[in-house]
């Protein structure tokens, strides 16, 4: 060990280090507090000295935190782990790459799993069929002549087969072959199947989004790992789903749909369509079963669309609740006869016309407003575009007459029905406006969307529509959907089967659009029947009144509940009641 | 001055000595540590990724058909109907005859009780 530092006796008249010869001035700042004596070589040691000491005391410093640190308990490392407020600390994220899809509740109702795919480096392949006859055995589903054809391919990367179990992965893992290789990927899963199929469509092998809410929500799902939560209620929409299949298969129909909407917010709780399909699965699916009859299917409404001609009626003023309209003789406007189908019914207030559904007495009111009063309102309720700003891509633009073809032919029509189509969402928007107060609201599947909404007609008129809609239900063509306690508000409407241009008389497309409870209503519902059957049970019938009118009961009744929608019961007839179930008199 | 180097030499050999060993038992528990909380962080990610699969299956397990018919099965519960809720209002507490009053019998005579009582308000 060899210091640089004079502490040998040597002579100082010799230069022995560094610097030495550099004459140091007295008073300079070097010399400040030293007694040099004019000896360099003194100076010299006594900084060098100095700066030992310094360093010295800098490793001692170092030493006992390095002592601490070691010998003691300088770092506790559970709390560095779990401090969160510790910036360094690693972050765990889900491995799972596309977001969950949750109903309101926070149900999963889509999500992705962590799985692996098989691929094969040919080139690394020694003996093809040999590794064929072995992957056979592991996947009978996949024959041993298809294996052979992959593995002759030439390439580093050759899927052999897509989302592997644990069990399969482990089984070719124990293998051994050289040249099969796993890849780490995910596969979505809809753990409800078919019930919300036509909402969240589903994705393609690469997990990108091809129908429904995976299509049009793709990049939100893929940028984000928090999930996305719906406006749907599992609950709700197996309940829906699980009466409307009732319903097809008791009247033998094509298909039914149905929506169920939040009337004050237009957050949409249920939409289901059938038939439908299981999303997991990704073999093919007949065209009906992929269609979105809810969102995608336009149709003439029929007399629901009285709904909207009484409400545009009242709101001109040009139509009062007591005014009466004579309906006992046909009308006839160019070269057009209107009648009612079920005879006449003589004097007709506006709510008689809604609850005996007068296509006369339609077309009498809408006569006195005019048609571009008419056109207006139909355009200010969003019936003459497609509904862009819902989150579905499965959207319909209605066929909606131009101003020019507008004559009062399809002015009369049109005020029950016919002559221009919509779909079932388009509907149910509209009548869900025309119901809570006045104010439309875009529909929406996102629970968090804040649709201010627009007024469309004042409180007044949709109070009066709302006693209407109930005269409807308790003595019109609705009331077999009245469910005590609950004050269902609604109207009917069938309408023919458009095909290859010509109204089908022996087809039909009935719906019934309701509301509940009457007084403040909180929710709207649709329900379609597309093609319902006549049988023994209806008497022959295919209307609305003997189809959609029954189901929308037995949903309503059962959803209610479930929905906290609170029951507007006869006190007396309740406690008669309980009186019953415990035997007073 | 020799008393000097010699101390110096003591003091510089043992501040060595000191952080050579510390530097070894550092380097050292810091290794030990690195292990450990590799081996946590692993386990964390796998019990994401076990806790994300298991979430899965219970939204699979938890499916209203299922319910329903569990619920049907195992305890005899089915949908609420609207006439089985009743308002507050319309529940008698008389404490005279409460003790003398007892539901009717078997669930099935209760239940045909009640549907009777409610058929006969609807018409």
């Amino acid at each position: 060990m060899s210091f640089n530092v004079n502490f040998s006796k040597r002579k100082v008249d010799k230069f022995y280090l560094p610097g030495q010869e550099i004459r140091i001035s007295r008073g300079s700042f070097a010399s400040k507090g030293f007694t040099t004596e004019n000896d360099n070589v003194s100076v010299c040691r006594q900084r060098t000295v100095f700066a030992l000491f310094c360093f010295v005391f800098a490793y001692i410093i170092l030493g006992a935190k390095l002592s601490y640190v070691c010998l003691g308990n300088g770092i506790n490392i559970d709390t560095a782990i779990t401090d969160q407020n510790d910036p360094d600390v690693i972050r765990f994220k889900n491995p799972v790459k596309r977001a969950d899809i949750l109903d309101r509740n926070g149900e999963i109702i889509a999500t992705s799993l962590p799985t692996v795919n098989l691929y094969a480096n040919t080139k690394q392949i020694k003996h093809p069929k040999d590794v064929a006859e072995k992957l056979n055995f592991i996947f009978p589903e996949i024959s041993y002549d298809r294996f052979m054809q992959l593995l002759s391919r030439r390439g580093a990367f050759i899927y052999l087969k897509r989302n592997l179990s644990p069990q399969q992965q482990l089984q070719v893992n124990n293998l051994g072959i050289p040249g099969l290789e796993f890849e780490n990927c995910e596969k979505r899963i809809y753990p409800h199947k078919n019930l919300f199929a036509h909402v969240l469509g589903n994705t393609d092998v690469d997990n990108v989004g091809i129908a429904g809410i995976e299509k049009s929500m793709n990049e939100r799902l893929t940028s984000s790992t928090k999930p996305l939560y719906l406006s749907l209620d599992i609950g709700v929409q197996n309940t829906i789903r699980k009466e409307l299949l009732e319903g097809v298969k008791k009247f033998n129909a094509a298909g039914a749909a149905a929506i169920l909407m939040d009337a004050k917010t237009g957050r949409i709780v249920a939409l289901t369509s059938v038939p439908d399909f299981d999303p997991n699965q990704n073999l093919s699916i007949n065209e009906r079963a992929m269609f979105n009859f809810a969102t995608k299917g336009i149709y003439e409404a029929g007399s629901v669309f009285k709904v909207f001609n009484t409400a545009l009626s009242l709101e001109s003023g040009k139509v009062k609740p007591t005014d009466r309209f004579d309906t006992s003789h046909a009308v006839v406007v160019g070269r057009k006869k209107i009648t009612d189908p079920h005879g006449s019914h003589g004097m007709l207030t506006p709510e008689d016309i809604l609850v005996e559904s007068s296509n006369i007495g339609s077309t009498l009111e809408i006569l006195r407003v005019g048609k571009k009063y008419q056109r207006q309102f139909l355009q200010k309720i969003n019936m003459d575009k497609a509904l862009s700003e819902f989150e579905l891509p499965e959207i319909a633009t209605p066929q909606f007459l131009s101003e020019r073809r507008w004559g009062d032919v399809s002015m009369a029509t049109i005020s029950y029905g016919y002559g221009i189509s919509s779909t079932p969402l388009h509907i149910i928007t509209a009548f869900s406006a025309v119901v809570n107060g006045g104010m439309y609201h875009q529909p929406t599947l996102l629970s968090d969307s804040k649709h201010k909404g627009k007024r469309v007609v004042s409180e007044k008129t949709s109070e009066s529509m709302r006693q209407f809609l109930r005269a409807v239900v308790t003595r019109g063509t609705g009331r077999h959907s009245n469910v005590d306690g609950y004050q269902v508000i609604g109207k009917t409407g069938t309408a023919d089967k458009l095909e290859n241009g010509r109204y089908n008389s022996k087809k039909s497309i009935s719906s019934f659009v309701s509301a509940f409870p009457a007084s403040n209503p909180q929710y709207a519902m649709i329900v379609v029947m597309d093609d319902p059957k006549a049988s023994k049970e209806t008497y022959g019938y295919t209307t609305a009144g003997w189809n959609a009118v029954p189901i929308s009961k037995n949903i309503i009744s059962a959803i209610a509940p479930q929905l906290n929608v609170k029951v507007d019961f006869d006190i007396e007839k309740q406690r008669s009641v309980v009186n019953a179930a415990y035997k007073r008199p | 001055m020799g008393n000097i180097k010699t101390a110096m030499f003591v003091l510089w050999f043992t501040i060595t000595l000191v952080v050579i060993m510390s530097s070894s038992v550092l380097k050292n528990r810091v290794q030990v540590l690195e292990r450990r909380l590799n081996t946590i962080n692993s386990n964390i990610q796998k019990d994401i990724a076990d806790i994300h699969v298991l979430k899965a299956e219970w939204s699979l397990q938890n499916t209203p058909d299922r319910l329903r018919k569990l619920a049907y099965e195992q305890l005899s519960l089915e949908n609420a109907r609207p006439e089985q809720i009743i308002n507050y209002s319309a529940l008698q507490f008389n404490n005279e005859t409460a003790g003398n009053v007892k539901p009717a019998g078997s669930k099935k005579q209760f239940t045909t009780l009640v549907k009777a009582e409610v058929k006969k308000n609807a018409q």
